[in-house]
Formats: structure tokens, sequence, C-alpha cells
């Protein structure tokens, strides 16, 4: 079993969704952070005085998946998140220990 | 425990007793007013009769019995008398008639008069929408507070000392005649005739004050100290305790707003320059641009200095930083609310329909408002690169500060000139007290309301072209610049006089709402820290000064027990 994070544009949850959804990932977690990788942030001015948007809006998907769903998973998210302009994000890919479904206590890839 | 309740009891009797020191030095006046002659009105079933019926052009019905034997023209006026008594006598229908047109006509009055102090009222809400919109969301409520408070302890404070500080001698030189004159609103507590420095009649809007015309004007005029009052929040907020908010609102309820009111519009000294120095038509403040604004202004600027700027706003560089508005959909909002109030502001201070220079001063005040938020935009654009969707707000309420005192006396063309000069100045403002004075300002009302203010008075020094205003303040009934009709006119329209004492009248208000405000609450401050603590501050000031927040549901402990949600599981 894998976890699969990944860091995305707020602008292209649906895309990603879509196509994750469609190999038959059955569930999804989503979070609104902020935060800043190379792109770092960029300088405003309000009423006359600067200031700097350090930490930008972003997605945070978080989804566990079976070994064999790992690649065609990270193709879809790299295709859905993808728009080729500094900020797409990144991909973390991690290996999972257990899973367990806390309404029936099943463990293990069943419980996915 | 008890020492400390004995102390308190101490404590309070002292204050019952100033208290009470402080009711008998007020019944001084109030007893002077009740032993008055005139009497009060207050069913409003005298008000309003043949001799306030008039024609268009204001002449009225009834000819006066002339006065002065020794005066010139007074054959011609002894004949005019006779002739009308002589008349009256042949037609008693008429006289009747002339009574009944003359109610109609103060009852129009006092309709409009009444429902564009309602719009004034209105402006509250814009104000707190406006203000709330540019502060930060942990200080919400705690703003919406000191709105509320504004207009809460403002208005008793003016009711019992206020309104007779200003309005207690109108009828000695500006009666409001389109009201039905207040005639027993007339002594001064300090000064007499032309020289008045205080009105003294209307406390508690008792005796003379407890009138029909006398309390048209009391609505009216409310509104307008209460604009005064809560033009300081905006930049006093997130740091001030709400023990100091109150007494400056009494302050200015009862005795800043009230004391220059009366100078400029209660029949006080500044309105009486022209009769009694020859300086044009006295310091003329239609709508009270400087009687109003830059009194609310400079105040606010002196409370700010004492306050010092918020937590953070000014980095070890002395840089400002940027405290960005929380929500922009409510300062827009609130602007529009302001201009849509603004059309009760300057119209409505003709304190009558019947005064049909109304829709100049519509037109005028909506034609300024635009053109101080395009300038302002567009100014923002070429500086920045883009333009501040909140100084776009602070321009339009620009040009409705600046053409507030020269909304009746200007031409559509001028309006638009002043819009533009007061928008470019309140972008000019804001950065000078951001940069220069350093002066935490966080939604401008300095810039806005003190600097634009005083500007506005001045533009009526520059701009009137003398349409309209013949015997404002008593000056150039018959003539004026040697033609009839003639009436109040500035600088670019050949009247010098005019401009000097606009000049010097705006600079004196705002000299003196700045001084004493700062004298007064320094006194204030040393006493005890007007300022809440740096802890305070730092977590927001909604719940440590009112024990709850403006948006609870943003806050992670409201989700644990004791929440809403927790409450309606029956947890």
């Amino acid at each position: 079993m894998k976890r699969i994070d990944a860091v995305i544009r707020p602008s292209q949850l649906d895309e990603v969704k879509l196509r994750v959804t469609a190999l038959g990932v059955t569930g999804l977690t989503v979070s609104e952070v902020r935060g800043f990788g190379r792109q770092k942030g960029h300088t405003e001015t309000y009423r006359g005085s600067e200031y700097t948007v350090d930490f930008l809006p972003k997605i945070f998907v978080s989804i566990a998946v079976v070994e064999e769903l790992v690649d065609p998973v990270v193709d879809a998210i790299l295709e859905g998140a993808r728009t080729g302009v500094i900020g797409d994000g990144k991909i973390f890919v991690t290996s999972l220990d257990e899973v367990i479904r806390i309404r029936t206590g099943e463990r293990g890839p069943g419980a996915i | 425990m008890e020492c400390a309740f004995a102390r308190r009891t101490t404590r309070w009797t002292l204050q019952i007793v100033v208290a009470l020191v402080f009711a008998q030095i007020l019944c001084g006046p109030m007893s002077v007013a009740l032993a008055d002659q005139t009497q009060a009105d207050p069913a409003g079933t005298a008000t309003g009769d043949r001799s306030s019926a008039a024609d268009a052009a204001g002449n009225p019905f009834v000819v006066p019995a002339p006065t002065d034997p020794s005066a010139p023209d007074y054959p011609k006026l002894k004949k005019d008398y006779d002739e009308f008594q002589a008349q009256a006598a042949r037609e008693p229908l008429a006289l009747k008639l002339a009574d009944d047109v003359g109610h109609t006509r103060i009852a129009t009055n006092f309709s409009w008069t009444l429902l564009t102090g309602y719009l004034v009222l209105f402006m509250q809400a814009g104000f707190a929408l406006l203000t709330v919109g540019l502060v930060r969301k942990k200080n919400a409520g705690h703003l919406m507070m000191l709105n509320f408070a504004a207009y809460v302890f403002a208005f008793l404070a003016y009711y019992a000392i206020g309104y007779a500080f200003q309005f207690g001698a109108v009828a000695v030189n500006t009666a409001p005649a389109n009201l039905g004159g207040a005639p027993t609103l007339n002594h001064f507590l300090i000064g007499s005739g032309q020289w008045g420095f205080l009105g003294g009649k209307g406390f508690f809007l008792s005796g003379p004050a407890y009138d029909a015309s006398s309390n048209c004007l009391t609505l009216f005029e409310v509104v307008f100290m209460e604009t005064a009052g809560y033009i300081i929040v905006g930049a006093i907020c997130e740091r001030i305790t709400f023990w100091a908010f109150l007494l400056c609102e009494l302050f200015i309820g009862g005795i800043l707003y009230p004391i220059s009111g009366c100078w400029a519009w209660g029949g006080g000294w500044l309105s009486q320059l022209g009769s009694s120095m020859h300086l044009g038509h006295g310091y003329v403040d239609f709508a009270g641009s400087s009687v109003v604004h830059s009194i609310g202004g400079f105040c606010a600027m002196a409370l700010a200095i004492i306050l010092g700027p918020r937590l953070g706003k000014y980095g070890a560089d002395g840089k400002p930083r940027a405290f960005p508005a929380s929500n922009i959909v409510f300062v827009v909002s609130g602007t529009f609310i302001l201009l849509f109030g603004w059309m009760g502001f300057n119209p409505g201070s003709t304190l009558g329909a019947t005064d049909l220079r109304i829709s100049v001063v519509a037109v005028n005040t909506n034609l300024a408002a635009v053109a101080g938020s395009a300038a302002a935009m567009l100014l923002w654009y070429f500086m920045f690169g883009k333009p501040d969707i909140t100084m776009a707000c602070n321009g339009m309420l620009a040009g409705l500060v600046a053409i507030t005192a020269p909304c009746a006396f200007v031409s559509p063309n001028s309006a638009v000139v002043i819009g533009v000069l007061a928008g470019v100045l309140v972008c000019l403002g804001v950065l000078f007290n951001e940069r220069v004075l350093k002066i935490d300002d966080p939604c401008g009302a300095i810039s806005v309301h003190g600097y634009c203010g005083w500007f506005g008075a001045v533009a009526v020094g520059i701009f009137a072209d003398g349409t309209y205003g013949a015997g404002w303040n008593g000056v150039g009934a018959a003539a004026y610049l040697g033609k009839a009709g003639q009436g109040v006119t500035g600088l670019l329209h050949g009247d010098f006089t005019q401009f000097w004492v606009q000049l010097g009248g705006a600079t004196l208000l705002a000299v003196y709402a700045l001084g004493f405000t700062y004298i007064v609450f320094s006194l204030v401050n040393a006493w005890r820290s007007m300022r809440v603590t740096r802890e305070v501050e730092l977590s927001g000031l909604d719940v440590p000064e009112f024990g709850m927040l403006a948006y609870p549901e943003d806050a992670v402990e409201m989700l644990g027990p004791g929440s809403q949600a927790a409450q309606q599981r029956g947890a």
C-alpha cells in the first residue's frame, strides 16, 4: 500500500479529481493549505504600503492506494495538475504500513 | 474585601457629588431659559402661519411694521405697511388663506428635513460596514461596538448639553426660517449679539427646546453630530479601550462639536464676520465640510497621535507595513450606503424642500463623488500600477466631504474640479500620514475627513459663483457687490474677502479640534492609559473587551464542548 500526497493549484482540483476517480480510486482527502516552494511569494501594495504574499494558497490531496494503482494515479495527477507554469506543485509517494476502517475494524488493502 | 468595598463606595459617593454639582451649574441657564417670555410650541399647531407664507423668491406675504423712523426709506416702508394693513382689513379671508399657506410651507419643509435626517442616520450603517471591512477580523466585534456605542452615547451627550451649546441662540442671528424659526432659542451663554461664543438655551431639550420647530432641527442636527462622532472610529480602532472611547464620544457630542458648531451654524461669531467685520458673507459652510468632517477628522488625528500606531504597523526600519482589509465587499457596500446617505446630508441642509436649489445641491454632490473616486483610482493606477479598491472608496468619500461645504454655491463644473482635487488630496494625505507623519490611521479618516474637510470649506471661498445665498448670514439681502440677488461669491468670481474668511475659519476649526482634543485626552491618557495592553492587542480586542468574537465559528475552541454543534447534539 502507498500513500500519494500532492500539493496542487486550487484551480486544478477538479481536473485531478475527475482523472483519479476514473481510475477506480474510492477515497480522496483534500485540505486547503498555504506554502511556498521554489516559486516563493510576490509583492503587492495595500494603501501605499508594500506587503509580501509568502504563502500561496494550494490544495493538498491525499490518496491511499494499492501498489498496482500507484503509477496510474501519479500519471493522472501529473496530467490533471500540470499547467507548465511555475507553481504547479509536487507529488510525494510514501509507503503505508496499515489502513484500518473505523466502522468495521477491517485492516489491510481491503480497508482502502 | 470589605476594605475594597468601602473604598469603592466612597469613590461612588464622590462621583455622585461631582455629578450633582455639575447638574447645578447647568440648572442656572435652564432657569433663565424657563423664565423666558417667548412661548414654545410643543404641539406644533402654532408653528407656521401667515408670517411664513412667501413667494418663490422668498418675499414674505406679511409686510412688517417699520421700526426705525430715522431710516432714509422710512416713508416708503411706512406706506407699504399701511397699504398692507388696509388690504388685510378688507380681505380677512386672504389672511386665513395665508395662515394655511404658511403652515403648509413649514410642514413641507419639516417632512423634507426629517426625511433627509433619516438618510443621514443611515450613514451610520455605511460607516460601520466601511470601517469593519478595513480592519482585521480579530477586531471586528470591537469595531462594530464602537460604531454602535458612538451613536448611543454621543446622542445622550448632545441631548443633555450639546444641542443647547450649539443652537441655544440660533434665533438671534440665523433663525431657521424654513422650519418656523425656532424663536425660543435666543440666548447666548457666552457672548451676545454678533459675538456669540456658546448657546445657552435648551438643555435636556426641555423648556424652550421642547418645541416642534426646535425638535425638527434637533433631529437633523444630532445625526450630523453623530457623523463627527463616528469619523474618529476609523483612526483609533484596533487599539483603544472601550471606556476611553466612551469618554471621547461624550466629549465630542457634548463639548467639542457643539462649541465650534455654535460659531459657524448657531449664529455665533464666525458666521457673523460678514455683518460685524465686512468679511464676505461671514464664514460659510453649507452642510459641514469643516463643521462636521474636519472637526471629526482632526479630533481623530489628535487621538491617533496620543494612542500611537498599532503593534507591528512600523517595522524596525521605520517603514510602514500593510494590514490588508479583511472584507472588501463590506468596504464597497459601506461606501455606497454613505453616498446614498449623503443625498440627505447635503440637499437636506437647505432645511426645506421649498428651497428648490436642492436639485443643484444633489447633482453637485454626486458629481464630486464620482470625480473624486475617478481621480483617486487613476492616480493610484499611475503611482502603483494597480488601482486600490479601498483608495477608490476613500476617493469617493473625499469628493463627498469636500463638496459638502460648497455644494449649494457652485456650478456642476466647479463640483467636478473640487471632486478631482479632493481625490488627489486624499491619496497624498494617506501617504503623507503613513510615511512622513507616521500616524497610524487604519481607515484613512484623517485624510478623508480632516484634510478634505478643510479643503472643502476653503473651496467655498474659491469657487462660489454668487448665484445662491443672497442674504446668507444676514449679509447683502438687498444687494451684494453692487448687484441685487448676488449670493455667496468666491475668489474666482470677484470676492476676495470671502476667500480669506474661509481660509482663516477652516484653519481655525482644524487647529481648534486638533489642539483641544490633544490637550484633553493627553491628560486622560496620563491619568490612565487609553490603549489596550500588548497581549490584548495581539489576541484581538473582541474577547478581552466584550467577551465574544464577531465570527466565533472561525475559532477552533468553539468546536469543543459547549460549542453550538455540541449543544445541538445535546452534549
